[in-house]
């Protein structure tokens, strides 16, 4: 499986490429969501990041993201 | 727009043009829900369908009065509304409640039904928490909005047999809590 650094998650933004979004290590590919349009989630997020953080704050838990594709691995120590 | 008011929710600290986005995308969310639901609730015959029909009706009117209410504020804000019906739709907080493969399945139309609520708890949950103490007229509504959300994913989740809701139909006027902003 793919591992993903920072600059590379960063690329799949969901604006003109796919739309990831990293979560407790794993990568996922929300491209299909009608909710992550352009890569972009209820006006307050973008594809492309870590947003292990973010949905700690989100009215909802990560079952909403697990039925997303995994597509890779998310490592913030690989350059 | 009403700009002292926009001035005094920009000074309390909040984004408004995000919070703008996020109105107008549940403002879309509760039309298309309002759309969909009247196919559901068309769909809601029989025996079985026949006993859910009078409650899917209240929570399908009572979307519609979500959308209504939402609009006057959104443009005092000094936000709009798309001028594109089908673009307003594509933005939508919520996914479309379509109906499912069998039509005659109540048990799958309740399944999208509460989805769609917990998709608008969350939502107005989110926007309460962004408000609160900060933009009282949103937080108001939002909490209004909420209220009405909360007890339409009740009904639905007890019908699916996920346990009592605690409420009982409701008696008089549609929006006890939402009827405010609609005067």
């Amino acid at each position: 499986m793919k591992v993903f650094n920072a600059l590379e998650l960063s690329m799949f933004n969901g604006k003109g490429s796919p739309a990831y979004v990293a979560h407790m290590g794993k990568v996922y590919d929300v491209s299909d969501s009608v909710l992550w349009r352009e890569g972009r989630h209820q006006a307050l997020h973008e594809a492309g990041v870590d947003l292990t953080e973010a949905l700690s704050q989100a009215p909802h838990g990560d079952e909403l993201l697990k039925g997303f594709p995994v597509v890779g691995i998310y490592n913030t120590l690989i350059k | 727009m009403a700009r002292v008011a926009r001035e005094m929710v920009e000074k309390a600290g909040i984004n408004v043009e995000q919070l703008l986005e996020l109105l107008v995308k549940n403002a879309a969310a509760e039309l298309t829900t309002y759309y969909y639901y009247t196919i559901l609730r068309s769909n809601l015959i029989g025996l079985e369908g026949e006993g859910v029909k009078e409650i899917a009706e209240a929570a399908r009117i009572e979307d519609r009065n979500h959308f209504e209410a939402l609009v006057p504020r959104i443009y005092e804000l000094g936000g709009k509304l798309p001028d594109d019906m089908k673009a307003f739709h594509d933005l939508s907080a919520c996914k479309p409640a379509r109906l499912p493969k069998d039509p005659t399945d109540v048990n799958e139309i309740l399944k999208v039904l509460v989805e769609a609520e917990r998709c608008a708890v969350r939502g107005y949950t989110h926007i309460c928490n962004m408000t609160f103490g900060k933009d009282h007229r949103t937080y108001d509504l939002s909490l209004a909005i909420l209220n009405e959300e909360i007890e339409h994913e009740s009904w639905f989740s007890e019908f699916l047999g996920e346990g009592p809701s605690g409420h009982f139909m409701r008696r008089g006027d549609n929006s006890p809590f939402v009827r405010k902003f609609l005067q």
